[in-house]
């Protein structure tokens, strides 16, 4: 990499944490991001996502679905680096 | 078929029938006095019951106020597309008020790519005619997405006459300026810590409503567990109703973790019994439900009596209609049953979505049909589909759906399908990617080719599908009409006009859209070139063929075009009539307020400022200006600046002439017209006709104008300017010689005369006269006039005499001596006492009276004061230096040092 993007313009890893444990249904509805239940209660959405759209798009799903969402943030740069779980 | 399901989006929701009226909410909203809060917003996420608030709040407001209109519209994705929510605004207030929005609709209806200010306008003039409570509620308002429909909401609001309120629900807050109208107390707002359930109300919701019998512990502790969520506490009561164990469920939903709606949502399932579960599954994939699509969904009989069923159960299901028809799910059940279907029967999605999609296709709901093949991954379908639906939408003119569709569809389908290739050309076209243009018409041109060597007369799609094959035929015709806009817009004239004759020999009597397309482009290169006997009467056939397509406003706008070539041909009185017609049709069209109708006032100002008739044209100038920017094209808008330097101008103010010319110069969108006018040179007439001759003539040498100049029709209106320069540089130096200023008349007269460009010989002969009066040569000056006077008596074209100043008077004053054409000499002499004559005249040479101008009258009127002179020049919203130039002006006139004397000899001439 000799240039750096603008932030949010290229792919990155997530995580998004909303209350309650769900169900694993929802992993397809998610763009199969990855559904880890933590033992307080919340669950944590893990995986790539392509861009800034496509992040506004998964928190539209969760305010669409009533969840609560406790925290957004950035784990990895781009695809294939995730690091921690 | 259609329009009952657009019905269903206008239906007022019934308040449910297991609601829990929630007066703590609903009393508050009704005592705020509509009439100074102009929006109710209800933000809260998905399942806190705003629509059953809202639509409780609306049944109380007409018990307590029966004259209410209410106008309920429930968005959907569908309508960030701008042209496609205003239509649903205009139809539903048009439905609930018959006296509202006809002129909106026809603004709607007229307009090419409809400007939202003047629809909304319209509708709220109506309103505020019409006097009537009207309340507007947006349901699901987060649906949209898209700026512009944001930005219409934010005018309608702004402009919102108090009997106008507004009432929205969304999921997250709206953009629009909400802090302002919470700072001025105009909206009520209602959030997710409002809608919450209290304690007290989950009781009376679980117990009297739902009719359960539970004790208070276990009502705070579902309470609790839901934090007072209406989806959640419904959900609940659906699981515990009939339930064996009441404690056990709730002791097992309050201490589990699990996210509360996937727990209820399955323990409502669970309690169905095996069909109803599957029908839920089957058909989550629906907007809409009804029971012959939801048989044909789930290839199964007996839907209707299921979605009774639902309804009565309170099983999440909405009816749409007061007939029962159809349905929806409440939108946030629909999602997990979604998800759910998705998770546990994925092989069963493609096939569902391909079952609706045919049924929609049966029953012409194309676009319904098309969102189910794109779901089912049909691309194939798709594609026919999209074609098939095409000519309809594009009538409608709902380009943000079809871009929708389009970049929905994989590029190959595109590619492969002709009339989506040439459409997509076309969106390239519109906005501006013109690089990409001529690929996709020969994508097209090759799909084309194959269909023929195929044999294929009848446009037969995939799936029994059948195009408007009017669409497919016309193909080559609308491709040689996009080539000709693109050979245009890159200046290239000769090319515009080859592809604009194929575009004709092609297409047939009825292809009016094309035929005006065509007619258009071979009218205005013909302009260009300055050949006015073809440029008229080809030009002359593209208002009735926009008229036979049915578009009305740009009918009324190439009228504007066509005027203007009147105007070039010396007709006045033709070019007047025509925008005279067009304001009369503007009119009956219903379309009064919105563009071009303010082009055409400003079109007849323009006009009437070149007879002689300040008055009529201050009167339509203002006519123009008053319907606002939104009622002119964007093209136009310069013009109307470029008319108010001209009055400034001719009521003697030329310094704020030539500023207003310097605004119409930064509002110059050249768009497809050609530029023969150019603004530069009317600054530099004006110049001219101060004696601001060094300014003048840097004009001239940055133009790179000369005397000898090869000749082209773009420069003609450069090169009569540089012949006033050079004949006024002569009248200020008598030992100048005129600098090859005949022989440029001359060359410029037979170019002229060669291709019927009247307006300009009648200029040309009027320069001549003067050019010989400046030189003393009398008899050839007035055979010059002559000429000019008998051509231009019957129009009436004062102006082109006396913008020429004292030379051009004095001779007149020649004429009459003469008996030369005698009427209009005096009624030319008559307009130049009386009217506004041009400023820096100097004195009255022959004895004339003293003529000061009308602008100069009201300076000498404000000089008969006391103010200061900066006061005065505030008065007049003038510049001090322009104040100056003013009383310079005066005091040159009158002969005298200073603004006593000034005055006092106004008065001695009676002139004050």
């Amino acid at each position: 990499m000799t240039g750096h993007m603008p932030h949010g313009h290229e792919p990155g890893h997530y995580e998004l944490r909303v209350e309650g444990h769900l169900d694993d249904h929802w992993v397809e509805w998610f763009e199969h991001l990855e559904l880890t239940r933590a033992s307080d209660g919340t669950t944590a959405l893990r995986g790539p996502v392509a861009d800034q759209a496509a992040l506004h798009s998964l928190l539209n799903k969760v305010r669409d679905l009533g969840m609560v969402l406790i925290s957004v943030r950035m784990i990895g740069p781009s695809a294939g680096s995730v690091g921690d779980h | 078929m259609a329009m009952s399901m657009l019905a269903t989006k206008f239906h007022v929701p019934a308040p449910r029938r297991h609601a829990l009226a929630r007066p703590r909410l609903v009393d508050p909203l009704l005592s705020d006095s509509r009439e100074d809060r102009k929006l109710t917003l209800i933000c809260a996420p998905a399942g806190f019951g705003k629509t059953t608030l809202l639509s409780q709040w609306v049944r109380r407001v007409r018990v307590a106020d029966p004259g209410v209109r209410v106008a309920w519209l429930s968005l959907d994705a569908g309508d960030n597309d701008p042209a496609r929510f205003l239509n649903h605004l205009v139809a539903g207030m048009h439905g609930v008020d018959a006296g509202i929005g006809s002129g909106a609709k026809a603004l709607l209806d007229a307009t090419q790519a409809a400007a939202a200010e003047p629809v909304l306008v319209a509708l709220i003039n109506d309103v505020a005619q019409a006097g009537a409570a009207f309340i507007v509620v947006l349901d699901d308002y987060h649906a949209v997405e898209a700026r512009p429909v944001h930005d219409a909401v934010a005018f309608l609001l702004d402009h919102s006459p108090p009997q106008l309120h507004l009432a929205m629900a969304s999921r997250s807050d709206p953009p629009l300026p909400l802090s302002r109208l919470r700072g001025r107390d105009q909206m009520t707002e209602l959030r997710a810590a409002d809608l919450r359930f209290s304690a007290q109300e989950a009781g009376a919701f679980l117990n009297e409503c739902m009719g359960l019998s539970l004790s208070a512990e276990h009502i705070s502790a579902l309470e609790a567990r839901t934090e007072g969520w209406a989806a959640g506490l419904q959900l609940a009561a659906l699981s515990l109703r009939g339930h064996a164990d009441v404690p056990g469920f709730i002791d097992a939903f309050t201490g589990s973790n699990r996210f509360i709606l996937d727990y209820l949502v399955e323990e409502v399932l669970q309690r169905q019994p095996d069909h109803v579960r599957s029908f839920l599954m089957r058909t989550a994939i629906l907007d809409r439900l009804s029971g012959p699509l939801c048989d044909a969904v789930t290839a199964q009989g007996g839907s209707s009596a299921v979605l009774n069923h639902l309804e009565r159960a309170n099983l999440f299901v909405v009816p749409l209609d007061d007939r029962r028809q159809w349905y929806r799910y409440h939108h946030l059940f629909a999602e997990v049953l979604r998800a759910r279907a998705s998770h546990e029967e994925p092989e069963l999605q493609k096939p569902l979505h391909r079952r609706a999609s045919e049924w929609y296709q049966h029953h012409d709901l194309l676009e319904d049909a098309l969102k189910h093949a794109l779901a089912a991954r049909d691309v194939e379908r798709a594609g026919a589909l999209l074609e098939a639906v095409l000519p309809a939408i594009r009538r409608s003119r709902h380009d943000a759906t079809l871009r929708g569709w389009l970049s929905a569809l994989p590029d190959h389908i595109v590619r492969g399908n002709p009339v989506l290739s040439v459409f997509y050309a076309w969106l390239m076209l519109t906005s501006g990617d013109l690089d990409a243009v001529e690929e996709r018409l020969q994508d097209a041109e090759r799909g084309l080719a194959e269909a023929s060597r195929d044999g294929e007369r009848t446009r037969n799609l995939p799936g029994g599908l059948k195009a408007e094959s009017e669409e497919f035929r016309a193909l080559p015709v609308t491709i040689a009409v996009y080539r000709a806009a693109l050979a245009q817009a890159a200046g290239d004239v000769t090319g515009t006009a080859a592809h604009a004759r194929r575009a004709l020999e092609l297409c047939g009597p009825g292809d009016h859209l094309s035929r005006a397309a065509a007619a258009g482009f071979l009218g205005l290169a013909a302009w260009a070139r300055g050949d006015l006997d073809t440029a008229v009467p080809t030009f002359a056939e593209v208002a009735p063929n926009l008229h036979g397509a049915g578009n009305i406003a740009d009918e009324l706008a190439s009228t504007m075009v066509l005027a203007d070539m009147w105007m070039a041909r010396g007709s006045l009185t033709e070019a007047r009539r025509l925008l005279e017609q067009a304001l009369t049709a503007a009119d009956s069209a219903g379309i009064a307020s919105g563009p071009p109708t303010a082009d055409l006032h400003v079109g007849i100002s323009a006009l009437y400022c070149e007879s002689g008739a300040p008055a009529a044209a201050r009167a339509h100038l203002e006519s123009g200006i008053t319907l606002g920017e939104a009622a002119s094209l964007p093209e136009n808008l310069y013009r109307r600046f470029v008319v108010m330097a001209r009055l400034q101008y001719l009521s003697g103010d030329p310094g704020r002439a030539l500023e207003l010319l310097e605004e119409a110069e930064r509002r110059y969108l050249r768009g497809f017209f050609p530029d023969v006018r150019p603004i530069p040179a009317m600054k530099a007439r004006i110049w001219i006709g101060q004696g601001a001759l060094r300014e003048a003539s840097d004009w001239a040498r940055a133009r790179r104008l000369s005397a000898g100049d090869e000749l082209t029709y773009l420069r003609e209106f450069e090169h009569l300017t540089l012949a006033r320069l050079l004949i006024a540089e002569q009248e200020a130096d008598p030992n100048g010689s005129l600098g090859g200023a005949f022989d440029l008349l001359e060359r410029l007269l037979q170019a002229a005369q060669a291709s019927g460009r009247g307006g300009s010989v009648n200029e040309i002969l009027v320069l001549k006269a003067k050019a010989y009066q400046v030189q003393g040569r009398v008899g050839l000056a007035l055979e010059a006039l002559e000429q000019a006077l008998i051509r231009t008596e019957a129009e009436g074209h004062v102006r082109l005499f006396l913008d020429e100043g004292a030379p051009m008077i004095a001779l007149l004053h020649k004429a009459a001596a003469e008996r030369i054409c005698p009427s209009f000499v005096s009624h030319l002499l008559h307009a130049a006492n009386t009217g506004e004559t041009v400023p820096a005249t100097p004195r009255g040479t022959d004895g004339m009276p003293v003529q000061l101008s009308e602008r100069e009258l009201q300076v000498l009127r404000l000089l008969d004061s006391s103010l200061s002179g900066p006061e005065v020049a505030r008065q007049l919203f003038v510049s001090l230096n322009t104040l100056r130039t003013h009383t310079r002006h005066i005091f040159e006139k009158l002969q005298v040092n200073s603004r006593a004397e000034a005055v006092r000899r106004a008065r001695e001439h009676g002139v004050l």
